[in-house]
This record gives structure tokens, sequence and C-alpha cells, in this order.
């Protein structure tokens, strides 16, 4: 339970684990910055991105060109809801959000129709086969590919947020939509962009993810789930929040699920339960 | 997180007065339809049916716990079906220890009024999104528990063999009982509505800032309003694992959840027959038209996205407006008319655009 092999191969787990929710969680938290939405369909983009992604690479055998197709797939869906639905109950909290329980039941409902009910993970060949080998310690290396990709995507998502003026306009809509437009951004365009971007990293989750988890009817409630819980413990709105909270739940549930198999599930919640009782807007919330 | 909740009309509706020809009519029609109800069993309805209709009313009862909390409260629930399982799963438990009904009873309420704390006690701080999130945590530790404490719960394969009481073993008088249950809870929700707690929670919904400045222990109300909303969905849980004698971890599930929250807009946020209806719906996709059309899940989302945009108030809401629309323009509305006075109460426009001072 305790030679340092075993330990070490756990918290690779669970960073890798921590890397897939960071890449979920960080969509969710950035729209809801921005637009105060809690896409609850967010779960929905993941299940559709990794359907498309694992077909994809199916025919093609190349994991960038399962992205892309991933990313546009579900973007297109994301440009559809946002302009055909959302924009027309804009600013009603609840409304907003079960639209969102809407269009999550029929995405995954066709989803279940289109592509079965079979679990579906990424085929070998567009996979990075091979593993690491550190002393005893073996571990796959598409693992740590997915960890890669979540770091430079988190490092991206900084550098955009922080030194381009896209980011810029993104920051002043989270702190003031009104005089942003009054200042001549549409503020509009902006967030079917952000809601569209939130659904891009839902689906290169949805496509990476389905080398380590497969892609199976149900997965969208589960995904979101963990997703919420990661943005909840973060703070609503935090990318840095999202990513310490991905790491957190990530460890917390790999070391649960080697230790305490029969209590996995309740572990990931009672530290969300704390923090909620202790701190209702996160570790790195701003009040609402 | 100041904006509005889904439009409720029950401000306008509680303090104006009714014309007492309105009240005859509507007490003539629910008397009529009572009496449909409760002679049901004797119409020729098949078993199947009268199980489909005691369905709908246990159902009914456990969306009406989630109305009262959103209309009245402001507060979306998305973890009810975790309370209602929770309360199943202690009947069941009772049941494999050779309890009797009243153990059963006891059991399931107690871990009914207990979950109901917790959830309370966890969600009693936070409004809105934050509220939804929190529930549906919650819910979703039920549903781990449920899933993974195999020894107490059955894992993935639940527990059967539930037997209600003797006294119940019929399905009719099982239904007239259900009946009885739904009809208490329906007048006990519309009598906490109509009481100056009722008017509190209202004022919480409005403005939190407002009530707590007034002096108003919002944490508190919240705890209680969720306490009264938590009882009834454990009673329905009781009924439910009662009707089909089974539980599996797939009641405690998000999806249930959200079938609540389906039910409570199809029927319309804050009415008081609202969630029959809803839950009417609901179970009627789920159990007939599912034989019928393989896609339902696609249907009922679709149904659900049109009701949202389309008709906010729900079913029973829709109705309500349109009934008051043409008798309005029959009777070439008379000024000082109670009807149009309670129309034009609050504008529409306002409910949706005004914002919580700070």
């Amino acid at each position: 339970m305790l030679e340092p092999v075993f330990l070490a191969q756990q918290v690779l787990n669970g960073l890798s684990f921590g890397a897939l929710l960071f890449l979920l969680a960080s969509g969710l938290t950035l729209v809801f910055g921005l637009m105060r939405i809690i896409n609850l369909a967010h779960g929905a983009f993941y299940m559709l991105g990794g359907y498309i992604g694992v077909v994809v690479a199916g025919l093609t055998g190349n994991l960038l060109v399962a992205v892309i197709a991933a990313i546009v797939a579900v973007g297109a869906t994301a440009l559809i809801v946002e302009v055909g639905l959302l924009r027309f109950v804009r600013g009603q909290e609840l409304p907003e959000v079960l639209l969102t329980v809407g269009v999550s039941f029929v995405i995954a409902d066709l989803c279940l129709a289109i592509f079965g009910g079979d679990p579906r993970t990424l085929p070998l060949s567009a996979m990075i086969t091979g593993s690491l080998q550190i002393g005893n310690l073996t571990y796959p290396l598409y693992r740590i590919f997915v960890m890669v990709v979540a770091v430079v995507i988190g490092v991206a998502l900084a550098l955009v947020q922080n030194r381009t003026r896209v980011g810029a306009v993104v920051r002043a809509g989270v702190d003031d939509r009104e005089i942003i437009s009054a200042m001549g951004v549409n503020i509009r365009w902006v967030f079917t962009g952000m809601f569209i971007v939130g659904a891009a990293l839902a689906a290169i989750g949805g496509t990476i993810g389905a080398g380590m988890m497969s892609i199976r009817p149900g997965i969208q409630d589960e995904v979101l789930l963990y997703a919420l819980v990661v943005v909840i413990i973060g703070g609503l709105g935090s990318v840095p929040g999202a990513a310490v909270g991905s790491v957190l739940i990530g460890l917390i549930d790999a070391f649960a699920k080697a230790w305490i198999p029969d209590l996995a599930y309740f572990t990931i919640f009672a530290p969300m339960a704390l923090v909620l009782v202790l701190r209702p807007t996160g570790l790195f919330g701003k009040a609402a | 997180m100041a904006t509005k909740f889904v439009e409720t009309r029950t401000i306008r509706t509680i303090g104006a007065p009714r014309s007492t020809r309105t009240r005859l009519i509507t007490i003539v029609v629910l008397v009529v339809l009572l009496g449909f109800a409760v002679a049901l069993p004797y119409l020729g309805t098949t078993s199947y049916a009268m199980s489909l209709v005691t369905t709908i009313f246990i159902a009914a009862i456990l969306a009406s716990s989630v109305n009262f909390l959103v209309g009245d409260g402001g507060m979306a629930s998305l973890g009810h079906a975790g309370i209602a399982a929770a309360s199943g799963y202690g009947a069941a438990w009772a049941t494999r220890q050779g309890m009797d009904a009243w153990g059963q009873v006891t059991i399931a309420l107690s871990i009914t009024i207990v979950v109901s704390l917790v959830y309370g006690v966890l969600s009693m701080r936070t409004s809105g999104i934050y509220f939804l999130m929190v529930t549906l945590a919650v819910g979703m530790v039920i549903f781990g528990l449920a899933y993974r404490l195999s020894f107490v719960t059955g894992g993935e394969n639940g527990i059967t063999g539930i037997q209600r009481p003797p006294f119940l073993a019929e399905y009719w008088m099982f239904y007239w009982f259900i009946l009885g249950i739904f009809v208490l809870t329906t007048l006990l929700l519309w009598v906490i509505a109509r009481s100056p707690f009722g008017a509190s929670l209202r004022g919480l919904r409005d403005s939190e800032s407002r009530m707590r400045s007034l002096g108003y222990s919002v944490a508190s109300y919240k705890l209680g309003a969720f306490m009264i909303s938590g009882t009834i969905a454990g009673l329905a849980g009781l009924l439910s694992v009662w009707h089909t004698h089974f539980i599996s971890p797939s009641a405690a599930g998000v999806h249930r959840s959200v079938l609540l929250i389906v039910m409570v807009i199809l029927g319309g946020v804050g009415t008081t027959f609202g969630p029959l209806v809803g839950a009417a719906v609901v179970v009627l996709v789920e159990n007939v038209l599912s034989n019928a059309v393989e896609r339902w899940p696609t249907i009922l989302g679709l149904i659900f996205i049109l009701v949202i945009l389309f008709a906010r108030a729900g079913i029973v809401g829709s109705t309500q407006k349109l009934i008051r629309r043409i008798r309005r323009r029959r009777s070439g509305t008379p000024p000082g008319d109670t009807d149009l006075h309670q129309e034009t109460a609050i504008p529409d426009g306002e409910l949706t655009a005004r914002k919580e001072l700070p």
C-alpha cells in the first residue's frame, strides 16, 4: 500500500486524470466566468467530441485529425445552441441552465442512436503506445502525453487571456458587460465565441480522454459531475482555480480508488462539501 | 447573481381578491376531478393503467416538493431524487431486517430528515446557480453511496421484494391511499405557501438582501423550506418503493432529479396543479411513448426546450393566462375588474428585467 513504486504510480494516475479534468473544467469555468451560465450540456459536448474523435481516428489513424474533426463538429453544435437557443433567454439564470439540460438530453440520445450503446475507445493505431520505464516503475506514455497536452493548453489559455487583445476584451466582459459594450465591442459575439471555445475544450477532452476511459452512454453525466466538483472547489470562473481543483480531485480520486474503493465516489464530494461550508465561493472564486 | 429565476405569478395572485364566481367554478371543477379520480378503479380501468396513474401521482408528490422550493423559495434543486431514494433505501433496508410496515416508515422518515438536514445545511448559504450545483452534488453523493455500499444497498442490483403494509396490498387500495396522500400534501403546501412563512419565503426569492436588511435570518428560512420540501420528497420515495417493490441506484441519479425539474417547468412553476400535469406528461412519455418511439429522450428534451423558450409559465400557467385573456375579451374589460388588476400589478418585463439592489 505504501511502496514507492505504487505511490508513484498513483500520483501519475492522479495527475493524468487531473489533466483530463482540467481540459473539461477549464471550458466550463471560462464560459461561466464570462456568460454566467453553467453549461450542463458540457458533458454531452465531451461525449459528442469523444465519439467523433474515436470514429475519425479509426478512419484516419491520426489523433490530430481526430481532435480537429471533433472540435469542428462540437464547435458547430455549440454555435447552433448559442445563437439558436441561448440568446433568447440571455440574462435569465434558470432558463439558461435548463435549456442546456434539454440540449444535453437531445445530444446524448442522438449519440446513442448514431454510435450505439457499446463503449468506444481510441483505436491503438491513433494512440501513442509504449511506456515509460524508470527503475521499477513502468507507466503508459499516453497518459504522460495527456498531461503534456493539458499543460500546453493551460499555458496557452493563460497567455491568450493575459497578453492578447482578445483576452483583454474577455476580461473586460467578465468585469463589466455594459461598459465594454458601450466601448464598441459586440459582446454578444464575444459570448458566442467563448461558448464555442468552451465546447471545443470539451471536444479535445473527449477525444483525448477516449484513450483513458471509454466513451459510453451515461459518460456525459459522469464527466459533468467531476467537472462541476472541480469548478466548485476551484471557484467558478477561475482558470487557475480549475487547474488546482483538477489536480486535487485527480489525486484524491486516484488514491481513494486504490485504498478505499468502497467510498471512491464519496471521497471527491467530501472535499467539495468542506470547501462549500468554509468558503462558498471556492478557493480562487470572487464573490458573485 | 441578481437576475431573475423563472417567471412566477404567485405574488400577484395571492393578495389580490378573486371574484366569488371564479372561486366557485374552481371549487366545482376540483370536486368533479377529484370525484373522477376516486371513481377511476370502477370505470373499467385495467390494472396496468391504474399502476400508471399511481406512478403519476407519486411523481406528482415528488415534483410538488420541488415546485414548492422553486416556486416559493426560488431555489432550484437538482438533487431531490437523492432524498427520495435515500428514504426508499431506508424502507428497503428495514424490510430486509424483517421489520413491519411501521418499522419501514420510521426508518425511512428518520433517514429522510437526516438527509434533508445535510442538504439543507450545505445549501442554505447559497442561492441561484450555486444552490443548484450543491444539491446536484449532494444528490450524486447519495447515488455514489447507493452504488458502492453494496452490503447495505445491494449495489448495482438494488434491493427487491419490498412489501407494503397488508391493508394496502391490493392495487386499488394502494391507489386510493396515494390519491389521499397527494391531496393532503397539495393542501399542506397550499396552506404553507399562504402562511406568513410562505410570504417571507417569496420575499427571499425576490430579494435576499432586502429581507436580510429587514432582519430576517435568510439561512434559517431556507433551511426550513428545505426541510419541508425534503420531508415530502422522502414520503414520495417511500411510496415509490411500496409501489414498485424495488429500488436501485438509478433512482438517485441526476437523470431522475432533472426529470423532476422538467415536470415542474412543464406543468408551470409555482402553480398548485402544475406538478401533477407535468408528472403526467413525463410519466406518459417515459412509459407509453417509449413503446412506440425509440428516441423518446430526444422528444422529451425537445418538449422541454420548447416550453422554456415559448411557454415559460408551463402548461397550467399558460392555460390560466389564456382563460384570463378570453374572459377579459368577452366581458369587454370593465374598469376595476379584479382579474385585470391582477394582470397589471406586476408587468411581465419587470419580473425578468429587474435587478436586485446591492
